[in-house]
């Protein structure tokens, strides 16, 4: 069992940054570096973190402090690269509506802000079991940025819908990997906060690299995905352009 | 019901839809027939006068209260059906938009930006007038001439989309 544990929990920690890695490659052969440079660099400086962490772990197995530090400052980093990401996503998919990104920042202003709040709350009502206060802090700045990252591309997901965007454009693949992790982080906090006992955690840490590992894949899926131009729309185009014109006029 | 399990529940609830959202693939591709006939199916005159504050006035002064607000409910009822319509033929046309949008030809490209746009304002106001209906259901003083702008606005999308169907239909027909 313990073998076994071993095996799967390694696989879960190198294998995902593997596949990571053909993300920004993929991503520049397809120009979508470009488009998405801040989720081009964030993809960048998660292999770097891994690379870091792992080479620690290797060559100094004993010094688990410095991992520990390393591991507090590259998390902070990652959560405020996060939002950056998600910041960058909201203005691809709605710059090319001004109406709705109006509409869409102003409910984003709302949402933040009832988001905090929860996430303070959420602070507040639950004290978790960290074993010392870097990791409770770490666990508690971990919960928040979830609780808000989750939030906010429930959001993107609801409008999107709403309004009949697409949601087979690699803007929302990243958001959809987001949303899993933060939503994969949000469940194992709640299950850590139902007991503590080592089998247990040793789940939930599975849980969580198996959540990352499943985010790669589907930035993966997405970027493979062919995103082809539609021609089903184009024979219609003309009237409809009528029609929009007509309509541009009477405003 | 404990604090835990109701953090359970909403992060359990989160993965669901997230992973709802990964898998489900979207419907076909939008179809302009489709949203044509859903738009002009609409009876905008009739439409209009369910949310008409003359017409509203004249039946409060000649009907007694309690009969003047189940009317009211009714006819509110009936705008609401009304506004569902067309808030799904505008979202068929943002759809329609969207696709053109992705278009390898710039100007379709172009104009498919246009169409959603509009589409996605009709939608909007179709949105905003359901919730206003939706409140006006329950408080019977709430003024339902808000909802004009969207009949407006509709009442040119149906005019013309007559006209363009009709003169798709006459170059299509052999002379």
């Amino acid at each position: 069992m313990e073998h076994w544990h071993k095996f799967v929990s390694r696989y879960l920690w190198i294998a995902p940054h593997i596949f990571l890695v053909a993300v920004p490659v993929a991503m520049y052969v397809r120009r979508l570096n470009k488009t998405f440079p801040l989720f081009f660099f964030y993809t960048l400086y998660e292999i770097c973190q891994f690379l870091l962490l792992f080479g620690i772990y290797l060559l100094a197995p004993t010094h688990a402090i410095l991992y520990q530090y390393v591991f507090v400052v590259a998390l902070a980093g990652s959560a405020a690269l996060r939002f950056g990401v998600m910041q960058e996503v909201f203005n691809h998919v709605f710059h090319d509506y001004p109406r709705l990104e109006s509409f869409a920042a102003d409910a984003m202003r709302w949402l933040t802000g009832f988001l905090l709040v929860a996430a303070i709350l959420s602070a507040i009502y639950s004290s978790g079991s960290a074993p010392d206060h870097l990791l409770a802090g770490v666990a508690l700045l971990d919960r928040s940025v979830a609780i808000i990252q989750a939030g906010m591309l429930l959001f993107l997901f609801v409008t999107a819908r709403m309004f009949g965007l697409t949601s087979r454009s690699f803007a929302f693949g990243i958001a959809l990997g987001f949303g899993l992790l933060a939503a994969t982080d949000l469940a194992v906090w709640a299950l850590r906060l139902s007991g503590s006992n080592l089998p247990l955690v040793k789940f939930l840490n599975l849980l969580l690299t198996g959540g990352f590992h499943i985010t790669v894949l589907v930035w993966m899926g997405y970027l493979l995905a062919v995103e082809k131009p539609s021609n089903a729309a184009s024979y219609a185009v003309p009237e409809l352009e009528q029609w929009s014109g007509e309509l541009e006029r009477s405003q | 019901m404990n604090t835990e399990l109701v953090f359970v529940l909403i992060a359990v609830g989160l993965l669901v839809s997230f992973g709802y959202l990964g898998v489900r693939r979207a419907k076909g591709s939008p179809d302009l027939g489709q949203a044509v006939a859903a738009i002009q199916s609409l009876d905008i005159e009739a439409f209009r006068n369910l949310v008409d504050p003359d017409e509203e006035a004249f039946l409060r002064t000649r009907l007694p209260l309690e009969e003047f607000r189940t009317l009211r409910r009714e006819r509110v009822h009936a705008a609401l059906a009304y506004v569902n319509e067309l808030s799904r033929a505008s979202l068929q046309f943002a759809r329609l938009g969207d696709a053109a949008k992705r278009s390898s030809d710039p100007a379709v490209a172009a104009s498919g930006r246009e169409i959603a746009n509009d589409a996605i304002f009709l939608r909007m106001l179709a949105l905003n007038a359901r919730v206003r209906l939706t409140l006006a259901a329950f408080f019977p003083g709430l003024d339902t001439s808000s909802v004009h702008p969207l009949i407006d606005r509709y009442s040119q999308a149906a005019g013309l989309l007559q006209d363009l169907t009709g003169r798709a239909q006459e170059m299509r027909e052999p002379v």
